[in-house]
């Protein structure tokens, strides 16, 4: 009787100590020295800015180092004389099918079809119609980088998710594609 | 009696005309009695120093390391010096209670208690040096090898740090086991001689049941002669192992083999001189002198004085293999001991150490009670410098000059040995008065051979017996 007392207790004890901690809440921690980032950590919130956001916008007009602006300006005018007068940096070595594949795949598909048919897998459902067939389009790869990096009509720009070298080899291939159809 | 050969030669370890019921009333009565006002005297500075060490230690581990005096070159210093001073300190008491007992020194018997639970006490100062001088002291359990959830991330056994951890607590435990078994008759003792309930209570379960009968005196001898033969080669390697922390390193002045047997050397002798210092107090102000006579001073005193040769012995031998090596890292190292800005230390070690011990070789000087008390402070205060210069001399001029720095500690490195002096003196007060300080279960035992009434009763008997043979 008395070892069960013991065991009761032990239980019991080891129940209160370990049962104090609420799922919804991040847990207690044990003497946190260096769980708390000193330097300013990406996307974290901080009262030393203006808006609250860590990440800050850099000045107009800057360029960084390996990065060359876009001269195109986002109008009909623009996208027009970027279809008649932009042309692929990629030389023919550069270019790269499998990586413009997955990067289409990825970001592209899901709205324009594996094949660029138009039918992918948001169309099909239904959740939103007008997603063109690219054989139904007169599109060359200088129209198709000046779309990806503006967007058009339905379409948002894709320039933060792909690098500028990303876009040209999405560029190639959705030619690929609309060759294939 | 005839069957009883004692040597003449041995002068009685129990003076006076004492009997097995006058052992129990002496050792009893300071339990028994009520401090005096010098007790509550010293017992309250040590106190307020304790008090003083514990505000000390909440400003270090509240504000950081930075408020000692260590800075970047001289890591190590008052930490690892009161750590090593502590820690050397207590290995008397096994030495008294464990080696003595194997080679059955008599003489030990009236002192072994005091010693062990100076040991004791000793110890758990210097148990508090590696916690405290750690930067983040509340992580201090990832020393041990505990499983856990950072993918069972265990220590590095190579790190003599490490073996530190595992040679005191060992040595903490071992001696306290050891000195509490010895305790159980002399606590049944008191239990039986309680005339409160709550002594009565208290006594009771300190002594655990002790009846005294054949069966457990026969196990409580071979428990004690097993746990002497297990403390006698823990008491070496735990200083040898604090050793270790030194001799592995690389540092000029720390790299070195002899510091092992010297360690333990210097720790026998700074520990018999802190036995010394105590006992000298205590036979006065407890009236044990019929117990703690001036022979049990004189044997200590030789041991102090063997031990101090040895570690003399242990200087000259590392000056010279400085002077031989041919390495002017370890030849320098030398000589900045003996002409750097720690001279002071460095003379200061060798009188205290070296010549001080020396003097014992006279009988007038080791068989009197004032120049022991003395001599035994001062060879603490030697063996203090000894660690002190071993540590910072050795750090703070080394491999590279632009390295080359001093070392001034602040008030909480003196505050933090300070308070372990207070709680030493605090924990050895309490226990003076509540623990029996002399084991009379083992003085009883060599009542018949070694007290000077049956000493006289033998020599009686003897010349009595020889002068019938003659008649015959």
């Amino acid at each position: 009787m008395k070892a069960l007392y013991k065991i009761a207790f032990v239980v019991s004890a080891s129940a209160a100590l370990t049962s104090c901690f609420n799922k919804s809440e991040p847990n207690y921690q044990y003497m946190p020295n260096m769980y708390e980032s000193v330097g300013y950590e990406t996307y974290s919130e901080s009262g030393a800015f203006k808006n609250g956001k860590e990440g800050q916008l850099p000045a107009a007009g800057s360029i960084p180092r390996g990065f060359t602006p876009y001269e195109y300006p986002n109008t009909e005018e623009g996208y027009n004389a970027a279809k008649a007068g932009l042309v692929s940096p990629l030389a023919a070595a550069e270019v790269d099918e499998a990586k413009g594949k997955e990067l289409f795949t990825i970001y592209c598909a899901i709205c324009h079809g594996d094949k660029g048919d138009g039918k992918g897998n948001l169309a099909k459902r239904e959740k939103f119609a007008g997603v063109p067939n690219y054989k139904d389009r007169d599109i060359n790869e200088g129209s198709v980088f000046h779309v990806e990096t503006y967007g058009r009509n339905m379409m948002g720009s894709h320039a933060n998710q792909l690098s500028q070298k990303e876009r040209w080899q999405v560029a190639h291939y959705v030619m690929k594609l609309k060759s294939e159809l | 009696m005839s069957s009883h050969y004692e040597a003449p030669i041995r002068k009685p370890l129990i003076i006076g005309d004492k009997n097995y019921h006058d052992v129990t009333v002496d050792v009893a009565r300071p339990v028994e009695g009520r401090a005096n006002k010098q007790w509550w005297i010293a017992f309250s500075i040590a106190t307020a120093a304790f008090l003083w060490g514990v505000a000390c230690v909440a400003y270090t581990v509240g504000t950081g390391i930075g408020t000692w005096g260590s800075n970047k070159t001289v890591g190590w210093a008052w930490d690892i010096t009161n750590f090593v001073w502590w820690v050397g300190i207590g290995h008397a008491g096994t030495l008294i209670s464990a080696v003595l007992l194997l080679f059955r020194q008599k003489w030990r018997m009236a002192i072994n208690r005091s010693a062990e639970a100076m040991t004791i006490f000793s110890v758990i100062q210097a148990a508090m040096f590696p916690v405290f001088h750690m930067g983040r002291p509340w992580l201090a359990y990832w020393v041990m090898p505990i499983p856990n959830q950072f993918g069972s991330l265990w220590v590095n056994f190579n790190s003599p740090l490490l073996w530190d951890v595992f040679a005191i607590s060992t040595y903490l435990s071992v001696s306290l086991v050891f000195w509490w078994t010895g305790l159980l008759p002399d606590f049944a003792m008191l239990r039986d001689r309680a005339i409160t309930p709550f002594t009565k209570r208290v006594y009771s379960i300190l002594s655990f049941g002790w009846s005294g009968r054949a069966k457990d005196w026969q196990r409580f001898e071979e428990v004690s002669l097993v746990l002497a033969g297990l403390a006698t080669p823990l008491v070496l390697s735990v200083h040898t192992i604090v050793s270790f922390d030194f001799a592995t390193s690389v540092i000029p002045g720390w790299h070195t083999t002899i510091l092992p047997p010297y360690f333990v050397a210097g720790a026998i002798f700074s520990g018999f001189a802190m036995v010394n210092t105590l006992l000298i107090i205590m036979r006065k102000v407890s009236n044990l002198e019929a117990y703690i006579t001036v022979q049990h001073i004189e044997l200590m005193n030789i041991v102090v004085m063997i031990t101090g040769s040895i570690v003399g012995v242990a200087y000259i031998t590392e000056l010279f293999v400085a002077w031989y090596s041919g390495v002017e890292y370890e030849q320098y190292a030398f000589l900045n001991r003996a002409t750097g800005p720690y001279w002071w230390s460095y003379w200061l070690m060798m009188t205290c150490n070296v010549i001080s011990p020396q003097v014992m070789w006279f009988k007038k000087i080791r068989t009197s009670i004032t120049v022991s008390f003395i001599i035994s402070i001062v060879v603490n205060v030697g063996m203090w410098f000894e660690r002190f210069v071993i540590i910072v001399t050795s750090l703070h001029r080394d491999y590279l000059p632009s390295s080359w720095t001093m070392f001034q500690p602040t008030f909480v490195d003196a505050g933090f040995y300070i308070g372990t002096i207070g709680f030493f003196f605090v924990l050895f007060l309490l226990y003076s008065r509540s623990f029996p300080v002399i084991a009379q279960a083992e003085v009883k035992s060599i009542m018949k051979t070694s007290s000077e009434k049956y000493k006289k009763l033998h020599e009686a008997h003897d010349n009595h017996s020889h002068s019938e043979n003659n008649h015959h």
